[in-house]
């Protein structure tokens, strides 16, 4: 016993030097707190399954246009002799049609990957034990919002990469221009979206609650933006639409002023959800 | 080692118009042992999350004194919650280093504590295992190295063994008993057993007020009561018919004796508070002998901290 007690003061006469490093730490206990999110995201294969769902979404799309013909006549039940008349699709269209795949399905299976990060942590008082450390809770949000930015960009690209190759292999040759850039306004769109559902993961106890309260206002923001094109281009809700037009144009597309306005509000939005969470989390960091 | 570490200042919590915790003060001096006491809702634990940062206070103030200002009081607390909650999927090495790394440890720091700490609470063969696995006094001690990882001036516990077994509870007070000589520490509980086993210090609060406060010991001192404790033979009526006129008198009024302060019928037990215990000893023997009360057994001795506890909570 003593043994042990000696160890203890031992160390504790030398425990200063590293308090006095702690404040100017903050960046390692970041990365450590970065580094826990993608364990997690690892060890609940989250970092495979999804990027393998967005793999498979990507794929399918420029292999379903490809086969389409086929498929109608050999599945149409159609009488003998008709004759059907589909037109190649196009390179472009395949991949706008790709990305509408992405903003259903894709959206849906991120939103519920990453709907518990805060709450779940929350309510089972995991986060309780992190928050009465020395971590300063812009940084827990931080690496959580960091994490699933790296899932969600990871996986985009991983899918909509595959998407691309594989409209090459079978249909034509997509510029790269194009692709990147409505990849870049498609990820964006993702970003804004999964940043809402990380706000209500922190406003809201149930995670199904945050996946779906943000999902609705993806879907509002979207259908707002289409009904209303004039009066809503500056709307996040408007990124999608502009990353169709950015896929199907070629080469750069020629951004409105209104259009440059949903970017920059988006971004400015993502700060301001951010910050959000953060006061949300600072009110109350745990709960019984 | 009489330093003062912490001091509450009119700490109070309220939730809408419930007042879970009203103005409570207290210090805590440096190396000693303090034990929150009160009954469940009392608001110990609301009183200890505040502390600790967990929950903002609605008025009051806790403040360190070794603190440097614009330093996070944080660095310098261990928590160890009722009912600790881990990641699943980390193994018991993981969990502690990756606490020490959130405290500002280096890799090769925060590595050596937990590997020294895990030893010591004993979770050494463990450490690789999963927490998912752990049973709940694993957890505890887990619990207790994470809290530890930095070395913390004041470790915080919240009704750390109320959750155990008899045999993990064993196991944690061993370990808090080990830890009191080290550092300061601070724990809630509402059983008063462990508090007298452990604590140098008290603070009974009760319905979210201080009720009590001070030295284990002036408490014993000033509030030991001499008390007298009478078992009757039921089946004789003589006996109880006594003390039940006995009982009467004194709370009536109509014989006051000086050695006596308060008389009760507990079923057929007499509880006599004494005044002054010798006085108190030779009355009672006379009076018993001069109605010649049958008893079974006669018990001397001094009122313990649950007696207090009770009386101090109980009204």
């Amino acid at each position: 016993m003593n043994g042990a007690n000696e160890v203890y003061r031992g160390t504790h006469r030398g425990a200063e030097a590293p308090r006095s490093a702690t404040r100017s730490s903050g960046g390692a206990v970041f990365l450590t707190l970065l580094g826990k999110e993608c364990l997690e995201l690892l060890r609940s294969f989250k970092l495979i399954w999804v990027p393998i769902v967005f793999a498979v979404l990507g794929i399918m799309q420029p292999v379903l246009s490809y086969y389409m013909p086929i498929i109608i006549e050999k599945a149409g039940n159609m009488p003998e002799g008709t004759v059907i008349e589909i037109p190649a699709p196009m390179g472009s269209q395949v991949l706008a049609d790709t990305l509408s795949q992405f903003g259903v399905m894709g959206i849906l299976i991120l939103a519920l990957a990453c709907m518990g990060i805060v709450s779940g942590e929350r309510n089972s008082g995991a986060s309780a034990l992190v928050l009465v450390k020395p971590v300063s809770y812009a940084s827990y949000i931080l690496s959580k919002w960091l994490s699933i930015m790296l899932l969600s960009w990871g996986s985009l690209l991983l899918g909509y990469g595959a998407a691309w190759y594989y409209t090459w292999l079978l249909i034509e040759y997509v510029d790269v221009v194009p692709f990147l850039l409505s990849f870049v306004l498609y990820g964006l769109w993702f970003s804004f979206v999964l940043t809402v559902t990380l706000l209500f993961s922190t406003a809201l106890r149930s995670a199904a609650g945050a996946a779906f309260t943000s999902l609705g206002a993806a879907i509002l923001l979207t259908v707002l933006a289409g009904l209303i094109p004039k009066y809503m281009a500056w709307s996040p809700g408007a990124l999608t639409g502009l990353a169709y037009q950015a896929a199907t144009s070629p080469g750069w597309l020629q951004m409105e002023p209104a259009s440059w306005w949903a970017v920059i509000t988006a971004l400015i939005a993502i700060a301001a959800l951010l910050a959000a969470s953060v006061v949300l989390l600072k009110r109350a960091p745990a709960r019984d | 080692m009489t330093a003062q570490l912490m001091e509450v200042k009119g700490l109070s919590k309220s939730f809408g118009t419930m007042k879970a915790v009203k103005s409570i003060d207290f210090s805590i001096q440096e190396g000693r042992c303090v034990a929150l006491l009160g009954p469940n809702g009392a608001g110990k634990t609301t009183t200890i999350r505040m502390l600790t940062g967990l929950l903002a206070p609605t008025a009051g103030e806790v403040s360190f004194r070794s603190l440097a200002p614009g330093e996070d009081r944080r660095a310098l607390i261990g928590y160890l919650p009722q009912t600790p909650a881990f990641h699943n999927w980390m193994s018991g090495m993981e969990y502690v280093v990756y606490a020490g790394r959130l405290c500002g440890l280096g890799v090769s720091e925060a590595k050596n504590r937990a590997k020294e700490l895990l030893e010591r609470v004993g979770l050494a063969d463990a450490a690789k295992r999963k927490l998912g696995g752990y049973s709940g006094g694993m957890k505890q001690r887990l619990g207790l190295a994470q809290a530890l990882v930095h070395q913390p001036k004041l470790l915080v516990m919240d009704e750390p063994v109320s959750a155990l077994d008899p045999l993990g509870r064993r196991e944690v007070l061993r370990l808090l008993k080990e830890l009191k000589s080290e550092t300061t520490v601070l724990f809630s509980t509402h059983v008063l057993h462990d508090a007298e086993e452990l604590c140098d210090d008290v603070v009974i609060i009760r319905s979210g007020e201080v009720a009590l406060q001070g030295s284990l010991a002036s408490i014993r001192s000033q509030h030991r009561q001499p008390v007298i404790e009478l078992k009757l033979d039921e089946d004789n009526t003589r006996g109880m018919d006594w003390a039940r006129a006995f009982v009467q008198r004194t709370n009536s009024g109509e014989a006051s004796y000086s050695w006596l302060s308060e008389a009760e019928l507990r079923g057929n037990r007499l509880h006599l508070t004494a005044a002054h215990m010798d006085q108190a000893r030779q009355a009672l023997l006379e009076e018993l002998a001069r109605h010649s009360v049958p008893f079974s057994r006669l018990e001397v001795g001094y009122s313990s901290l649950e007696d207090l506890f009770m009386k101090v909570v109980g009204e």
